[in-house]
């Protein structure tokens, strides 16, 4: 330590800042050597990366061009999967219907029910009820999520399942049915399982923006007379924008990649009346070996999402007060 | 951003806000009838399942809602013998990879955060775009890497993808919180005499034990709940965690839904033992309003 870092004003925030002086004299060499330490700290965290992530992505977009059947030897189509996945594949292009209807309706329950609950919790006065309603929204989070998605595949069981049993109970007889084996209901079963949609990480995220507002602003509001739910649409829903659009990012995501609770509730069926791109995918390469269109399947998808994804970021804007 | 300004907050705004509410509102029952709403619906299927844990078939088979004499705990045996080496294989995996994870993820985000080494937000670039790469498009490639190294059906097949791939939202979130930490007090324990290594170990890592907590339960959620990858990389009984466990369990028990009930409540226990424990710095770490965009 020299005596120039310690006279350094104390109101830098990092070391760093204090040595930048320094910095301008030495070349790039140097500074590389002078933090030789840092970049080993470095190396087990990108072993890993270039391994287990960067090298199966550039693989996924790399073998997306090629027919690539396991044990074969993989041949160049260069856009051949596309075509074929485009023009020739019905079951591709139904399956992309299919997610869309899942992925708007995430989004949908996700902007409001979750946000909702936020907002009762939010102007409850006592903090002790807050903080109980906290805890209980975010306790069915922790329940592991295949086992809500068999409990799901249970309520809509044809013969012994709660929905069915709840019809009966209130007359409606004639509405039962196998809800996840019948090939008009299965995709609806699927998209609107999770009643009443209410995530808890959700909730918390809509109440931690909400508890961020300042005082003021909620203060001046009401001395300008606005109050319950203009005061929602007015201030708390533009102020907590920020929140909105993670979660909204953050549905559009799930529902893309929600393939798994299809595959478990429904395996894509009955038929392929409930298939979705990921499963697609997932069949082509683990029940036929045609890894090289099944990359070119992920493929569709990384930049499918990827696209959402900058449209959100960038469409919807963050209001700055 | 922290957790700990998070929990000022609450504290600071409270008078003024119980003061104007109080003033313009003469109850919340409603509220407190909304949220019961909410949370009976929520609530309702995981009772329901608790219910019929508890019964044997004729029981099922009349009254398949409602509570019935006499319960049938041993169902749980039943259920136990099945499960429980499921979840203790989901406890190995997870367990491995939460530590491996925070160990890297801390030293790499420290060195992100508090060194201005050549490069840094390039290195820095090629963490973060990881996080826009979704698991469709590395399962296969990623799948057949496993294969070629001889992983497939051992437990590191699951554990070190885990590590790697769960350190890039871990050092995304715990940069920022290393940055955010007050600078003047790395810089007097370095005047004291202090390395680099005892500044990070001794001052860093106590001040940052809550985040360093979020970041841990968050990655152990998200190895629990895997499916697609323990499916296609594990084939023997012996090593399945409690995900795919549950999903043969389920194929080989249908309609024996007492036992099966069972295992699923069974399932549900570790981590909401887990969740018990941390349920403060859960809720507060997400509360915190550091997760926006």
């Amino acid at each position: 330590m020299t005596t120039e870092e310690i006279r350094a004003p104390a109101s830098h925030a990092t070391m760093a800042d204090v040595r930048v002086p320094q910095e301008r004299q030495s070349t790039l060499g140097q500074r590389i050597y002078r933090y030789r330490f840092v970049y080993l700290m470095l190396v087990p965290t990108f072993a890993l990366l270039l391994t287990f992530n960067y090298y199966p992505a550039f693989m996924g977009l790399y073998r997306a061009f090629f027919k690539w059947d396991i044990g074969l030897q993989p041949e160049f189509l260069a856009l051949g999967n596309f075509e074929k996945l485009f023009i020739r594949d019905d079951i591709f292009l139904k399956s992309l219907r299919h997610v869309s209807l899942l992925t708007s309706w995430r989004v949908i329950s996700a902007v409001t029910f979750p946000f909702i609950v936020a907002e009762l919790i939010f102007n409850l006065r006592s903090n002790v009820h807050k903080y109980t309603y906290r805890v209980l929204t975010i306790l069915p989070a922790v329940v592991p999520g295949i086992v809500i998605l068999l409990l799901w595949q249970f309520i809509y069981d044809g013969t012994h399942g709660l929905l069915n049993a709840f019809l009966e109970g209130v007359g409606l007889e004639d509405w039962q049915q196998p809800w996840l084996g019948s090939p008009k209901t299965a995709l609806y079963a699927v998209t609107f399982m999770g009643f009443p949609w209410v995530g808890g990480v959700t909730v918390l995220i809509y109440l931690a923006g909400l508890q961020g507002i300042s005082d003021e602003v909620i203060d001046s509001s009401l001395v300008d007379g606005c109050s319950g739910l203009r005061r929602i649409f007015a201030i708390d829903i533009p102020l907590i924008l920020g929140q909105f659009k993670l979660i909204i990012v953050l549905a559009v995501i799930g529902g893309l990649q929600g393939w798994v609770a299809v595959f478990v509730m429904t395996a894509g069926g009955p038929g392929t009346a409930s298939m979705v791109p990921g499963l697609w995918m997932y069949n082509n390469a683990f029940l036929w070996n045609k890894m090289g269109y099944a990359s070119a399947i992920g493929m569709f998808l990384f930049v499918l999402i990827m696209c959402l994804t900058i449209l959100n970021v960038k469409f919807v804007k963050t209001g700055d007060y | 951003m922290t957790v700990l300004e998070g929990q000022q907050q609450t504290i600071q705004r409270l008078p003024l806000a119980e003061g104007w509410r109080r003033a313009w509102r003469t109850g919340d029952w409603w509220r407190h009838l909304g949220l019961f709403g909410f949370l009976f619906f929520m609530f309702l299927p995981f009772i329901i399942t608790i219910i019929i844990s508890f019964k044997d078939i004729p029981q099922f088979d009349h009254y398949p809602f409602t509570v019935t004499f006499p319960l049938h705990p041993d169902n749980y045996l039943e259920a136990w013998r099945i499960v429980s080496r499921y979840i203790l294989n989901s406890i190995i995996t997870s367990g491995t990879s939460v530590v491996g994870m925070v160990i890297l993820a801390a030293i790499a985000a420290w060195a992100f955060a508090r060194y201005p080494f050549p490069g840094r937000e390039l290195f820095f670039f090629g963490v973060l775009a990881l996080l826009m790469v979704p698991g469709e498009l590395t399962l296969i490639p990623a799948f057949l890497l496993v294969k070629d190294l001889g992983l497939l059906n051992t437990r590191w097949v699951l554990i070190a993808p885990y590590i790697a791939g769960g350190q890039v939202f871990a050092i995304f979130i715990l940069r920022q919180f290393f940055e955010a930490l007050p600078g003047e007090m790395f810089e007097a324990a370095r005047i004291d005499g202090a390395t680099e290594l005892q500044v990070f170990r001794h001052i860093g890592i106590p001040l940052s034990q809550s985040i360093l907590g979020v970041v841990a339960i968050m990655h152990v959620l998200s190895t629990w709940n895997d499916v697609i990858w323990p499916l296609v990389t594990l084939r023997s009984n012996e090593l399945m965690t409690l995900t795919i466990g549950l999903y043969a369990f389920r194929t080989a028990w249908y309609t024996i839904w007492g036992p099966l009930m069972a295992g699923y409540v069974i399932a549900s226990i570790p981590l909401i033992i887990l969740f018990a424990f941390t349920s403060r710095l859960f809720v507060e770490g997400l509360s915190s309003g550091a997760i926006k965009m």
